[in-house]
């Protein structure tokens, strides 16, 4: 025991002197690498006896601590070291800087990102309608993802959504409605009006059409006696506002676990007449949107008597659309950052 | 799902064009993928006998034939199948005629043309199955069996006539019942305003069914009964396995379904009737392979136990666990129950005696195999949507009936059928005055009913007048139907949502609350992009090379469990990451000067709420950088330019920067510590308004600019405009200016470079202040140089008058002297040059 006590007492001295002479990556390797001095120590235990077992680990851990802050100290104080000369951080330019230095920065063509544009401007047209906004978080729980929505463990619907999940098994939001459930509470009692836009993501492969990350907006619409022929009516008028168009609509069935009915909102071609073009795939009709009325799980789950008040729900790509109002065919544009095409905005 | 559009006919009389079906399954039952009308694909393709065959003398992989095919004359065709016979029946792709394969996977469709193979003339081709997309062989010429009428029309002979229409199987989710034809047959008649009955094989069988001659020894099992609702073998003697009459296999193909031997294909044909799948078990393989037994065929039903294994009628093998459900003899798996056959018990041409397997299974129980062994099979895929146990012996059935029809095998056994049936039908009261609100429609009760009972629905009406309401049992096979919405899902959709006349909701016409993170980062957009600035949206996900190559620690970053590759593994902990690496692409494709931002939310694992989410906050982060600027300026003031732009547009005042190498990093909030090792630390600083620390600007770190090749003149910012918007702007109110003359006077004050600007400006302006005076403060120069060694010249321009008076000369120069002494006083070595 004598020893081992002496042997730590002995390490701190050498690693103080070591300290002003040794550079950080060596002074690690020498104590706390796979051979180093303080690892050793810790391994020593196992030879220390019972009794004094405790009082040693103790004693080493004190060692190791030590060790660990005197060396991220040291890595501070290096990079001050290293660093350049202090300027004034309250100065409105360097010493001796040339006025208009970045003059040509400012006469740049700046740009809004296409993809917020479009968003303000949606945002702008369900805020006229009264819609309050709430935006989507981008990391989430399953009970948000799933449960809230109707989707119980197992559910397999599930599957249709490429879920993300981090290590800690928190999910990416595959879609906007996982912010049906809070903006249900936050807005509640109805009648409640909201968009929740969003960042989502699902684990998919990228090509011109598919990206595993893209931007949602949904919507919600909670009141007494509110009918499917409202929702259709809603989301028609802000499409035709966006569009700055008339549109011919039609919805057809789908399947989504939080709604029912269930349906898919189909417009009329705005870019060929219906008479066919590439942005309809030839067919005369756009798939725009998912939407449908509340499920009654979907309202219960937020405490909402679904006996008294009913209500519809829809979720859209803002990418998707943007692409199609700006003709832009390559959905990987829109997150590479390259200049040449944000400054076309 | 998918489906052809003759077999369809055969089940309802609706009388409508292909296209209108095809139009009314998507707007009536579920989105339609793809749909193809066969027809003109085989014109020009015949059926055509090999009348003379020769070798090719300059080719060797060559055979030269004459074919007939109904014209008066035959004629010669050179192929690269050697193996065709003279009197062989095959398909002829006449001169003009189109390749159908190349119609699906080449942009210009393949046109069949005259030519000429080593000095002998081909005129035409006989068509392999993959080119005539009806199946994968693409080796050798379709043979066709020896009654097919030469001269026919192949696609008359094929029954190719036809459409095909691929439902999404998304869309399907919960109907399993919707992938047999009678079902989307169910569904169309309602559509069209007819009452669907079912086949009676399908509703009232005859179930009595005895072994024809001789009997055979099965034994059944069902120790899984939670998860297996039920189980039906049926044993068959005198089989005959042999390959499908052209009906089966053209109707399988169509289907979907790829065509193997007469009897795999009747029990996949039940699965294209009803949805229900059938498996075929070899008897003699059951029995042969199970040890514990001689004459009679074992099963059970049960969960495997750890470590089983079986291999799959795909050859792969699979290893079990306790929640797969297993058909096994007495010791070992013969197929993975619901999911795969196993290739043990394969039927295949020397099979003689048979078990037909006709079952339900849970559909969880389905879906977590199926996921869990990455086996997505048909069968599974109808299981895993639900399936109704009643179907299981009607299909069974029907599947011997066409068997004993053929001839193609004779009835050995009892029907085994291990069911303990429960009550499984659902009774919904229908109020047609809510499912009207709910629709927007104004249906009758007589209309509603009508639509339940074109789906098989049972109906009763109850009530009086005003106050009626409808009891509606849903059919067995509707799994998906729970509660009263589902119904009304149900009547819109046949009633058609297009249908259904369109109003906009009414309500109060309360405005919208303020959004203020939406404000803000409008207003920050509207600034920056004004200012030369381009906004960009960057993946959330980084790699690990960006956290060494920005100085992070990436142990503070959610890391993602399932990700598309390595470079997307980590949830970025700034977006200062993703700034530096999309500088260094700009810079790469040649950009020289330009100044990008990115307003998002990051996320760090260290920084989270009570709910146990991270908690998350909106930044903005901003890079600058400039490959022709030459100079020792720092860019930390470029960056900041930018940053005082949005806070000026804002109304943000009193911004307070200190140095990273003067703050404690004890007290600074989990976001900013993160990115401190971005920044160099005696050239970039902590900005805080009131208290609050909002990010860090500054020049970047040396290393990370070399990491990412950046120019030196590179500079960035990220604050939290969620903490932003906690601070109050400056009064937006009129504040009324003197209307007196003002003076400007130039000070120029020499003092150590450790000095700060800020420290002297606020000396001046608290004396400005004192006299009660408007004024401003400009800054016209900061010098130094060798001569004046550790100390510099800042030049302020002061411009100031009074409310009350023309200032005189005298009295300016009393001010001034009062800011010359209050400097002096407080700094003994500054003095005013």
């Amino acid at each position: 025991m004598e020893y081992t006590q002496k042997n730590l007492a002995n390490i701190q001295t050498s690693f103080s002197k070591d300290l002003k002479d040794l550079s950080h990556e060596q002074l690690k390797e020498k104590y706390l690498g796979k051979k180093g001095l303080v690892t050793e120590a810790l391994k020593e235990i196992v030879n220390v006896s019972a009794k004094e077992k405790p009082m040693y680990g103790k004693e080493v851990n004190t060692l190791k601590a030590f060790v660990e802050e005197k060396l991220s100290e040291k890595v501070q104080q290096d990079r001050e070291y290293t660093s350049k000369p202090k300027i004034d951080p309250t100065a409105p330019f360097d010493i001796n800087e040339k006025p208009h230095l970045y003059n040509q920065m400012l006469s740049l063509k700046g740009s809004k990102h296409p993809l917020t544009k479009e968003m303000e401007k949606i945002l702008r047209i369900f805020s006229s309608m009264g819609f309050d906004i709430l935006e989507s978080r981008q990391i989430d729980d399953d009970y948000h993802m799933f449960q809230s929505l109707n989707f119980p463990k197992g559910h397999p619907a599930r599957d249709m959504y490429d879920t993300f999940r981090t290590e800690d098994g928190l999910v990416l939001p595959a879609h906007t409605s996982t912010m049906q459930n809070r903006a249900l509470k936050k807005f509640g009692p109805p009648p409640i009006a909201v968009v929740l836009p969003g960042r989502c993501f699902r684990n998919e492969a990228t090509d011109a059409g598919h990206e595993h990350t893209f931007h949602q907006i949904e919507g919600i619409y909670v009141d007494k006696n509110v009918s499917l022929s409202n929702m259709i009516a809603t989301i028609k008028t802000f499409l035709e506002r966006y569009l700055e168009t008339d549109l011919k609509v039609k919805i057809q069935p789908a399947y989504f676990p939080f709604t029912e009915p269930d349906c898919e909102f189909v417009i009329g071609c705005p870019f060929c007449n219906m008479t066919g073009c590439s942005t309809c795939g030839h067919s005369g009709w756009i798939e725009i949107m998912g939407c449908g009325m509340i499920h009654p799980n979907v309202l219960k789950e937020a405490a909402i008597d679904s006996q008294m008040y009913s209500g519809f729900a829809w979720g859209f790509g803002v990418d998707r659309l943007a692409m199609i109002k700006l003709g832009i065919e390559d959905i990987r544009h829109l997150r590479e950052s390259n200049l040449n095409f944000l400054q076309q905005f | 799902m998918r489906l052809s559009t003759n077999l369809l006919r055969k089940f309802t009389d609706i009388n409508v064009e292909d296209t209108k079906i095809v139009q009314l399954i998507q707007d009536h039952i579920a989105e339609v993928d793809y749909s193809h009308n066969l027809r003109e694909d085989y014109k020009d393709i015949v059926i055509a006998q090999i009348v003379e065959k020769k070798d090719h003398p300059n080719a060797e992989k060559l055979a030269v034939y004459k074919i007939d095919y109904g014209e008066k004359e035959p004629v010669q065709v050179v192929a690269g199948d050697k193996n065709l016979e003279i009197g062989n029946k095959v398909p002829y792709l006449k001169i003009g005629a189109i390749v159908p394969y190349s119609i699906i996977v080449e942009q210009k469709p393949f046109v069949i043309k005259k030519i000429n193979l080593r000095g002998f003339a081909s005129n035409g081709m006989m068509g392999s199955a993959r080119e005539l997309n009806l199946g994968n062989d693409h080796t050798r010429v379709m043979v066709l069996p020896d009654d097919a009428p030469v001269g026919q029309p192949f696609a008359e002979y094929y029954d190719l006539n036809d459409t095909i229409v691929e439902i999404e199987n998304k869309a399907l989710t919960n109907r399993g019942d919707l992938f047999g034809i009678l079902g989307i047959a169910r569904e169309l008649t309602a559509i069209m305003g007819e009452k669907f009955t079912s086949p009676d094989w399908y509703l009232n069988y005859d179930k009595n069914l005895k072994p024809e001659d001789t009997c055979l020894n099965v034994k059944v099992i069902n120790d899984a009964e939670a998860i297996c609702p039920r189980y039906i073998a049926l044993a068959l003697d005198n089989v005959k396995v042999e390959e499908s009459p052209v009906w089966l296999k053209s109707t399988l193909i169509k289907c979907g379904f790829k065509p193997v031997n007469n009897i795999v294909d009747i029990t996949n044909y039940i699965s294209v009737l009803t949805g229900q799948p059938l498996h075929a078990f070899d008897y003699d393989k059951i029995i042969s392979n199970d040890p514990n037994t001689e004459d009679s065929a074992n099963i059970i039903v049960r969960m495997a136990q750890p470590q089983e294994t079986i291999l799959g009628l795909d050859n792969k093998l699979y290893t079990l666990d306790q929640e797969t459900m297993v058909i096994a003899d007495s010791t070992h798996p013969i197929a993975i129950a619901g999911v795969i056959g196993g290739k043990e018990t394969e039927v295949d041409e020397s099979t003689k005696r048979i078990i037909l397997e006709s079952a339900n299974f849970n559909k969880t129980s389905i879906r977590k195999t199926s996921m869990r062994l990455g086996i997505f099979s048909e069968a599974a895929t109808r299981f895993k949507r639900s399936l109704d146990p009643k179907q299981c012996l009607p299909g069974l059935l029907k599947a011997t009936e066409i068997i004993k029809e053929n001839d193609w095998g004779k009835v050995a056994s009892e029907i085994i059928d291990i069911y303990h049936e429960k009550k499984n039908e659902v009774t919904i009261i229908i109020f047609p005055k809510k499912l009207n609100t709910i629709l927007g429609t104004g249906l009758t009760t007589e209309e509603i009913a009508t639509i339940l009972k074109n789906l098989e629905y049972r109906v009763e009406i109850e009530g009086k007048k005003d106050n009626v309401w409808i009891k509606a049992t849903s059919p067995s096979w509707r799994k998906d139907i729970e509660i009263e919405e589902d119904v009304y899902e149900d009547i819109g959709r046949v009633f058609g949502f297009n249908n259904i006349p369109i109003k906009l909701p009414q309500r109060e016409i309360t405005p919208p609350q303020k959004n203020f993170i939406i404000e803000i980062k409008k207003s920050v957009r509207e600034v920056l992009s004004n200012s030369g600035a381009n906004e960009s949206l960057n993946y959330s996900f980084v790699g690990i090379d960006s956290f060494k190559n920005c100085n992070l620690d990436d142990n503070l970053a959610y890391k993602i469990q399932n990700p598309l590759s390595p470079g997307l593994s980590l949830m970025r902990t700034t977006l200062l990451q993703s700034l530096l690496l999309k500088a260094k692409e700009n810079l790469d494709r040649g950009e020289e000067t330009f100044v990008m931002y990115e307003i998002n939310i990051s996320h760090l694992n260290n920084f989270v709420g009570e709910d146990k989410l991270p908690i998350e906050n909106w930044y903005l982060s901003c890079l600058t950088t400039d490959v022709k600027v030459d100079t020792t300026s720092s860019p930390y003031f470029v960056a900041k330019k930018y940053l005082e732009k949005v806070f000026r547009y804002l109304g943000i005042e009193n911004i307070q920067y200190d140095l990273i190498s003067e703050s404690k990093e004890l007290d600074l909030p989990p976001h900013i510590k993160n990115i401190l090792n971005i920044f160099e630390p005696n050239r970039a600083s902590i900005i805080s308004v009131g208290g609050i620390k909002l990010g860090v600007v500054g020049e970047i770190d040396t290393s990370i600019k070399g990491n990412y090749k950046l120019p030196e003149y590179s500079g960035a910012f990220e604050i939290n405009l969620d903490d932003l918007i906690k601070i109050k702007p400056s009064s937006k109110r009129y504040k009324q200016r003197p209307i007196y003359p003002a003076f400007t006077k130039d000070l120029c004050f020499e003092m150590p470079i450790e000095i700060k600007y800020k420290d002297l400006e606020n000396k001046v302006t608290q004396i400005l202040k004192r006299e009660n005076l408007w004024y401003k403060i400009e800054c016209l120069d900061i010098y130094s140089d060798e001569k004046l060694k550790r100390k510099k010249r800042i030049t302020y321009r002061i411009t100031a008058s009074d409310f009350n008076k023309t200032l005189k000369d005298s009295e300016i120069k009393e001010i001034l002297l009062k800011i010359n002494k209050r400097i002096e006083k407080d700094y003994e070595n500054v003095k005013l040059i």
